[in-house]
């Protein structure tokens, strides 16, 4: 055996950390920046998928498509069409309160399970779409897996850099002012339901990237693959646990919960069926509660947002930030 | 932060630790729905996976001695949970071949992403979508369940063989469903029969009169439902039942599970029959039925012929290839060719003295005689099966 | 299609589902209008007081009807537990933390379930009962008592809402919480009132989405959106609003498979949704808009 196999398993894990991490990026611009409650991730993440599905996969008989595009056209592809799909419902629901959007896009995201399950024409329905191509995809397993790595962490990168660096600018501070107090973003003149559009679709087209990337990576989609469960539930314990605002803590949340997630199915595999029927709803239970224990007592996450402390406190509390995002460099 | 590295390294290797077993053991994968869409079957086959790996390693294993080690994983009937599990099985637990999964999504997602890329090969005891058929696997993705391409043509014929002209059809909106249907509405209407009212229904609704009254208005007297006895096939059935929809109800091997019959109760289903794939009267599948239900396994289960049958198939593989992963899609059909000396279910040490003399074996088994074609499939035969007292009968068999 | 398959097949249906839907969008619009944040698990608290019913006929041996009130008053109570458990210490925090916190509670629930009693089908009965009919209405005897038990709940309600001082108390939290607080309501009792109630009313509408179809772990989830749907329909805050909403919600999934496929019959409830939030976002009777 190449010593190159022994990577496999971690190199895939990291795989899905960077696809989980463009997620919570995405959810992160959302939530973490403008305070706009998505509880349709999977929803954003399957148009991607579908999207980049059609453009880059082989004609096929009896669906649209495909049209086998380049790999990075599907991506673009994914992102367009996410972000299009946001500018509508954004328009109808960023009026209001965040709970109006969460039930929305938990309608949204049922409605795309739905056309994907139903639509022959469009998405091949219930059978799905096959046959989608892999960069370098035809490399022996072990090394089409690592770049594939590769491109997700590159692409996760250019992504977490572009995304940081307006976090820094005047915009994150002009959107953080418009999600803690709404009214005097209001009457300093900033065109608040403009820009809460703005971040609804941004962070939606991230989602529609993380979800190209997955169907490059499975290189087959059916409507079963957009799970409310397994995609918007954990991305959110990520952006929540690792620090909802920090884009550094939301990393660090992808990482810790897809490891854990994804390791103690191993366990949970070996025990005796009839127990490990109950390991796996009880897995479910224990996220839950996770996500409750980390609201009770670390509600602000395990990489707090930095720029709201430097503010409201002085000097020695902006030094000790500064460390944090030394010691946050090293994990990315 | 150099702790959290060496904690996440340490808690990888832990994982691996623990799903790597000691040397010298053949390590093959078992895929299998626990939880998710097929949970409710999972429990029987997995007696009967268990059942069969028990079996050989009885018999004196696999190759020079080595103990067969199936390690179950969970494919939760859903794409990314099982293209999460054969990564896993194929990279952490080193497995040499895969059975499973239950779910035909969740087959695609695996083999796309996981074993057909590493070379590994699949064999599914339940996974019945036509799909599959068509997939460019290397030769690596065999079923030993027939697609249900076979059973919707075949369901056609029989119905227009029993006089049965003119049915309403409903069916779930999937993968499953929809396959079953397009061959059933292609083949009866071919043949002359007609189709009054062609419906797909979603999941997890709470009342389908209305959908039902609209294929009603068709006038059919005969309901094909294909959709699941324990979910929205059930809800189904008894709406139609109670308000008279339609006379006569035919499913397929979807219907035919026992929550129908426990919740509907069998006086109300003298019109309803199901069709299933059905393993031919033969002497394997006698031999079979006996050991299973001696070592506490359900015959009447689903799959659980297919499941033992596969698990059999691979460590037959596995002997013929001499544990040569790259000669085990070539040796699965050696031993199941239809040619050479017979070898029923439990004969393991009969086959294993048979290759190492290097004689051609033919596996017959459970489930039939599954010679595979050339895309990995095998040929089905089919039966009508009627409810009687708490479980089902056969009415008829099918062509 | 003539008049009687019409109120058989598409109006009745739709108006038992409505009632179901209506019990659950009570207690949301209750939840919402004191407490000011929506309840997303409140589907899975449904699903939940079903299975809790079916565990006192199971091991109590009691008929269905009997477990019911059980049921309706052990699912209160486990609500308010839930509310001090998981709710109360967020109050502080921005409301929508708390909706957060909801989705948590709905997964806890749902997975709760799944571990207690499986993922398989069940139902309170063995057999089927044939409708009865009435001058060729066709109807059957727990859908009858579906509706006169709604209607049941809703009157107590009323009454409670109108005449009780606790009651009282609940509408003036809702109307104006500083001001109710100014006038001596004790906030904890009133929450802990609310949350009975909204608990109780969501026991109910999964115990009969349950004896109607059949219970399963998912149930409620899959009602969660079409009884949001008839909470904003009716007007945030407005209980005979959440009940009208209720029946349109629930008349209209099943009169819109006359216009729409099948598959997409399940979109009738977002459809409406949007409808609301885009022309009339207080819902038709003027409710609050958060």
């Amino acid at each position: 055996m190449e010593w190159i196999t022994v990577l496999n398993y971690p190199v895939y894990l990291a795989i899905f950390i960077c696809i989980y991490g463009c997620l919570a990026i995405g959810l992160n611009i959302q939530w973490g920046y403008a305070g706009l409650f998505n509880a349709g991730v999977a929803g954003f993440f399957a148009i991607g998928a579908y999207a980049s599905a059609i453009l880059t996969s082989p004609w096929a008989e009896g669906r649209l498509g495909g049209f086998d595009l380049p790999f990075p056209v599907g991506l673009v592809g994914a992102m367009l069409l996410a972000g299009l799909l946001a500018w509508p419902i954004g328009k109808i629901c960023l009026r209001f309160r965040s709970d109006y959007l969460a039930i929305v896009t938990i309608g949204v995201a049922e409605g795309i399970r739905l056309v994907a399950r139903s639509e022959e024409w469009l998405t091949n329905s219930a059978r799905g779409i096959s046959a989608i191509p892999r960069p370098f995809g035809d490399l022996p397993y072990a090394k089409a897996q690592l770049v594939y790595l590769g491109i997700t962490a590159l692409i996760l990168l250019v992504a977490y850099v572009l995304v940081q660096r307006q976090a820094v600018s005047p915009w994150g501070r002009m959107m953080r002012a418009i999600r803690d107090n709404e009214s005097a973003a209001q009457a300093m003149g900033k065109d608040v339901p403009y820009r809460r559009l703005e971040a609804f679709i941004l962070g939606s087209a991230l989602m529609g990237l993380a979800g190209a990337l997955y169907v490059h990576l499975a290189r087959t989609i059916t409507p079963d693959a957009i799970d409310p469960m397994l995609i918007t539930f954990l991305v959110w314990i990520m952006v929540i646990l690792g620090g909802a605002g920090n884009n550094r803590g939301v990393l660090l949340g992808a990482i810790i919960v897809w490891v854990i997630w994804s390791t103690s199915e191993i366990v949970t595999d070996q025990l005796p069926s009839e127990y490990a029927l109950k390991a796996k709803y009880g897995r479910m239970f224990l996220i839950g509660l996770l996500l409750q224990l980390v609201l009770r007592f670390r509600p602000e996450g395990i990489l707090p947002e930095k720029l709201r402390k430097e503010s409201r406190e002085e000097r020695p509390m902006g030094e000790q930030a500064s460390a944090t995002q030394a010691t946050g460099n090293i994990i990315n | 932060m150099k702790t959290k590295h060496l904690g996440l390294a340490s808690l990888l290797l832990g994982a691996s630790a623990l799903a790597t077993p000691a040397l010298a053991d053949v390590n093959i994968g078992l895929l299998n729905g626990i939880t998710g869409g097929a949970a409710a079957m999972a429990p029987e086959i997995t007696k009967s996976l268990q059942f069969a790996v028990d079996q050989i390693n009885e018999q004196g294993g696999v190759l020079q001695g080595e103990k067969l080690v199936g390690i179950m994983a969970d494919d939760g009937c859903s794409p990314q949970v099982a293209a999460d599990a054969a990564t896993k099985l194929v990279n952490v637990s080193q497995v040499i071949g895969v059975v499973g999964p239950l779910c035909s999504g969740a087959l695609m997602a695996a083999v796309n992403s996981a074993t057909i890329p590493a070379g590994v090969i699949l064999i599914s005891q339940a996974a019945t979508s036509p799909e599959i058929t068509t997939l460019k696997d290397n030769d690596l993705v065999f079923r030993t369940i027939p697609s249900d391409e076979y059973q919707g043509q075949a369901l056609a014929r029989t119905l227009l063989d029993r006089g049965t002209k003119k049915v309403a059809v409903s069916f779930i909106n999937n993968d499953y469903g929809k396959g079953i249907a397009e061959a059933f509405k292609k083949e009866y209407e071919a043949k002359g029969g007609e189709i009054a009212g062609y419906e797909a229904h979603e999941e997890n609704k709470s009342s389908y009169r209305a959908d039902l009254a609209g294929l009603a208005q068709g006038g059919a007297d005969t309901l094909v439902l294909l959709d699941y006895g324990d979910t929205s096939g059930l809800t189904v059935l008894r709406e139609a039942i109670e308000n008279g929809f339609f006379e006569k109800f035919v499913g397929a091997e979807g219907m035919k599970t026992s929550a129908p019959v426990k919740a509907i109760g069998a006086d109300n289903l003298t019109t309803f029959m199901a069709s299933a794939p059905v393993s031919t009267k033969s002497e394997a599948l006698d031999i079979f039925n006996k050991a299973f239900a001696e070592a506490g396994g359900d015959i009447n289960a689903s799959y659980v012929g297919p499941s033992y049958d596969a698990v059999f198939l691979l460590a037959l593989a596995i002997e013929k290839a001499g544990g040569d992963k790259s000669k085990l899609s070539e040796s699965l059909r050696a031993v199941s060719n239809g040619e050479g000396e017979p070898i029923l279910p439990g004969e393991w040490k009969k086959a294993k003295e048979l290759i190492t003399a290097g004689k051609a074996i033919d596996y017959k088994g459970a489930s039939g005689e599954l010679n595979f074609d050339a895309n990995g499939d095998v040929p089905g035969s089919y039966a009508l099966f009627k409810v009687a007292g708490d479980d089902w009968a056969v009415e008829t068999e099918m062509k | 299609m003539d008049m009687h398959s019409f109120i058989n097949f598409f109006l009745l249906p739709g108006i038992v589902q409505g009632s179901i839907y209506a019990l659950g969008a009570i207690g949301i619009t209750l939840v919402f209008a004191i407490m000011r944040y929506g309840h997303f698990a409140h589907g899975d608290l449904a699903t939940f007081g079903a299975f809790i019913a079916l565990a006192f006929t199971t091991v109590l041996g009691l008929s269905p009807y009997a477990a019911l009130p059980l049921a309706v008053l052990a699912t209160g109570v486990f609500a308010v537990a839930l509310d001090r458990l998981f709710y109360a210490h967020l109050r502080a925090m921005p409301k929508i933390i708390t909706t957060i916190a909801s989705f948590g509670v709905a997964l806890m629930l749902r997975s709760f379930v799944q571990v207690v009693w499986g993922v398989n089908t069940t139902s309170y009965t063995r057999g089927i009962t044939r409708p009865e009919n009435w001058f060729g209405i066709r109807v059957k005897s727990h859908e009858i008592v579906t509706l006169l038990v709604a209607i049941a709940l809703v009157v107590a309600l009323h009454l409670f809402l109108t005449r009780n001082k606790w009651g009282k108390a609940m509408r003036a939290m809702s109307d104006n919480p500083e001001l109710a607080l100014f006038s001596g309501v004790d906030n904890g009792k009133v929450i802990a009132l609310t949350w009975i109630i909204a608990g109780g009313l969501c026991a109910a509408s999964g115990f009969f989405l349950g004896l109607n179809t059949e219970l399963k772990s998912l149930m409620g989830w899959n009602i969660l959106l079409p009884t949001f749907a008839a909470a904003i329909l009716g007007g945030v805050g407005r209980i005979e609003g959440a009940i009208v909403g209720g029946l349109i919600v629930g008349i209209a999934e099943e009169l819109s498979v006359l216009v729409i496929p099948g598959e997409y019959k399940v979109m009738s409830a977002f459809g409406i949704l949007l409808l609301v939030l885009l022309f009339r976002p207080t819902g038709l009777f003027r409710g609050k808009v958060l």
